[in-house]
């Protein structure tokens, strides 16, 4: 169970940590007015302090207890977050399988193990589908539009 | 009368069997992004951009655009017909579409939506076929100072005029122009925030951020709720079709108001949702059955649905004729124009009067095969609500992987895609626009060198944006745009000092 003060407060966090790396990033290329004008950094400089101040002020918001807030203490429930994880951990393990499995085999896998695995369909169809995915991704970009997508390091090594 | 000359010389591009069928095409596959729960009409225009990169530009745009309108038509579809709104923008028609298909109307509900929808297309595409090229003219004259003026006017109204908190629509603006400046310089040819990371030399494509924010960010909202797909019949009646339609005209002030709340915010970037849900609650002030509102009453789908197409389709104003996106979507078919080495703005009216007036005609035709097809595949898109999310969830991630992927061959691409997502889901949730921070992506470069080639002119003084009357006046309107949330709130204490009046948190994209 997240609350939506935690949330709130997780964002202001993550956008205001992304404005500090803007500026100290920014500080390299300089800022201010030199005599090609407007330097590299100014503009992105300035966008940082903007980011900063405004999560500031968003976290502010956030942990004082606001009649907004107030309303909706409970952003996500535990089943909603079960549900979440289940959409977004194999995804996330599937695009991390891509640089060694390649895409093709990936998908396949991916789509068989999200539907078999919670039995949401019996294995064949679910290999069935697993199949008719990686050729459809194939006969689609490979041959139709020729867009060459990661054949992985396995394949490589087996020389495809 | 000129413009008519070149309106008539766009449909001889326009209406070619090749543009027909690409018209088709686009229009089916739009319907399709704009049934399912997952993909919306930004995301699937931005997957069908690496398709269209050996394309001519006319034959580009017509496929995208008519890929625009029919997702519009498609998110009516399903907020008609189960309840569940396919696309942001037609949330509002969920209000009386719904009740009104569940008390045994289906057609009647779905044929209101679709020739509303096409009545405010229609003013939109009017709008611009008048309205474009005269702005263009205006804005010929511009030097980098107006255009700086105008930018900012632009993502001055999201905070204005936006509907979503100031300061969370200010970060996500930032953020917007931060993203854009990752990579090489334009002007001074360094790099920029890289982090470190080489990779990022070549910038973050909008296209990678739009498919995680509005792909895999809305695939995220969309799994939480378990979704009960409970269709009320989906069989047309064609004679009810005709007879709905004609009792349209009775409506007239409703249309004529919704269809002008549109194009206003249509325009003005502030977006087909914020269009509807704006056109909607206007009608339930003013209607004689306001009290009605939401069980079903004609208006109450006539409303939203003017108003989301007239916006929808006027959003292309100011981005063919100043290089300003109005939506999200206009925001990536601009990104597309960049791509194929078009320069959206005023120049477009003179070196491209072939591709400018061919798209407008193509609106024209597009709309009339985007009714047609819509009424005919209602039924076969109704049946594809009837497969599980847990078949379409993985699909849809796996397009967004190939999306990211295919702009630039990056595997990289694909982890901020992902990483896009995180942000577009939480963004999502806690009512941060999603629409500006796109929008800033695609254009903060261009605002920016404004800024600096300004900047160059004045040698550093800031006076050059208030150096003439134009310039002034879009200034000073940004900037009481930037003020406005605050003087309301400053007015809203000064009436009522004890009570705190929460701000109303509204569905925005």
């Amino acid at each position: 169970m997240i609350s939506r003060r935690a949330l709130e407060l997780a964002t202001a966090v993550l956008t205001g940590s992304f404005g500090v790396a803007v500026i100290v990033s920014s500080l390299d290329n300089g800022i201010g007015w030199s005599s090609a004008g407007v330097d590299a950094g100014t503009f992105p400089f300035l966008t940082g302090i903007i980011i900063v101040l405004g999560s500031l002020y968003n976290l502010v918001r956030g942990v004082l207890p606001a009649a907004t807030l107030a309303n909706v203490p409970i952003a996500i429930t535990s089943i909603e977050l079960r549900r979440l994880a289940g959409l977004f951990v194999p995804a996330a393990i599937f695009v991390a399988a891509i640089p060694l499995a390649g895409i093709y085999v990936a998908s396949a896998l991916y789509v068989f193990a999200v539907l078999a695995i919670p039995r949401h369909q019996s294995v064949p169809r679910a290999l069935a589908m697993a199949a008719a995915t990686a050729l459809a991704l194939y006969v689609v970009f490979e041959r139709m539009f020729q867009v060459s997508l990661p054949h992985g390091a396995l394949a490589a090594a087996f020389g495809f | 009368m000129d413009n008519l000359a070149e309106l008539l010389h766009g449909f001889t591009i326009a209406v070619t069997v090749p543009h027909l069928a690409l018209m088709a095409v686009g229009v089916l596959l739009g319907i399709l992004v704009g049934v399912l729960p997952g993909l919306g009409a930004p995301n699937g225009v931005s997957l069908l951009l690496p398709l269209t990169f050996g394309m001519q530009p006319v034959s580009a745009i017509i496929l995208l655009s008519s890929m625009y309108w029919g997702a519009l038509f498609g998110g009516s579809v399903t907020s008609i017909l189960f309840n569940i709104p396919g696309e942001p923008s037609s949330v509002a028609t969920t209000f009386d579409g719904y009740p009104m298909a569940r008390d045994g109307r289906p057609t009647t509900a779905l044929a209101t939506a679709f020739g509303s929808a096409a009545f405010g297309a229609l003013i939109g595409v009017i709008l611009i076929t008048f309205l474009a090229s005269w702005v263009a003219q205006v804005a010929l004259a511009f030097g980098p100072a107006e255009y700086f003026a105008v930018y900012f006017l632009a993502f001055a109204s999201f905070v204005g005029m936006g509907g979503a908190a100031p300061i969370k629509t200010v970060v996500a603006l930032a953020i917007g122009f931060a993203i854009a400046a990752i990579g090489i310089d334009t002007v001074s040819g360094s790099v920029r925030l890289t982090m470190g990371v080489d990779e990022l030399v070549k910038g973050v494509s909008f296209v990678v951020a739009v498919m995680g924010l509005f792909g895999i960010g809305e695939l995220l909202v969309a799994v939480e709720e378990e979704f009960h797909a409970r269709a009320v019949s989906s069989k047309i009646d064609w004679r009810e079709v005709f007879r709905a339609v004609g009792r349209l005209p009775r409506h007239g002030v409703a249309l004529l108001r919704s269809a002008a709340i549109g194009c206003w915010m249509g325009i003005t970037p502030g977006g087909p949702t914020a269009a509807s849900f704006m056109s909607y609650g206007i009608a339930r002030r003013f209607s004689r059955r306001g009290r009605h509102f939401g069980t079903g009453e004609v208006e109450g789908i006539i409303s939203p649905e003017t108003a989301d197409h007239a916006a929808g389709t006027s959003a292309l104003l100011p981005m063919l004729s100043l290089g300003i996106p109005g939506s999200a979507t206009a925001a990536v078919m601009m990104g597309g124009l960049m791509i194929w080495g078009l320069n959206p703005g005023p120049m477009l009216f003179v070196d491209s009067k072939d591709f400018v007036w061919g798209l407008i005609a193509s609106m024209y035709v597009g709309n009339i095969v985007a009714v047609a097809l819509v009424l005919l595949t209602v039924p076969v898109f109704a049946a594809l609500m009837r497969i599980p999310f847990v078949v379409i969830a993985p699909l849809i991630v796996i397009i967004c992987v190939v999306g990211a992927y295919s702009v630039s061959n990056s595997y990289l691409d694909v982890v901020m895609m992902l990483g896009f997502g995180v942000v577009g889901y939480l963004f999502k949730k806690l009512f941060y626009p999603l629409a500006p921070l796109v929008l800033a992506i695609v254009i903060g470069d261009k605002a920016e060198d404004a800024f600096r080639q300004s900047m160059l002119i004045s040698k550093g003084s800031l006076g050059i944006f208030f150096a003439n009357k134009l310039v002034t006046c879009l200034i000073v309107g940004g900037i009481a745009l930037l003020l406005l949330p605050l003087v309301l709130q400053l007015a809203r204490l000064w009436r009522k000092p004890a009570i705190d009046t929460p701000a109303q948190e509204k569905v925005i994209i």
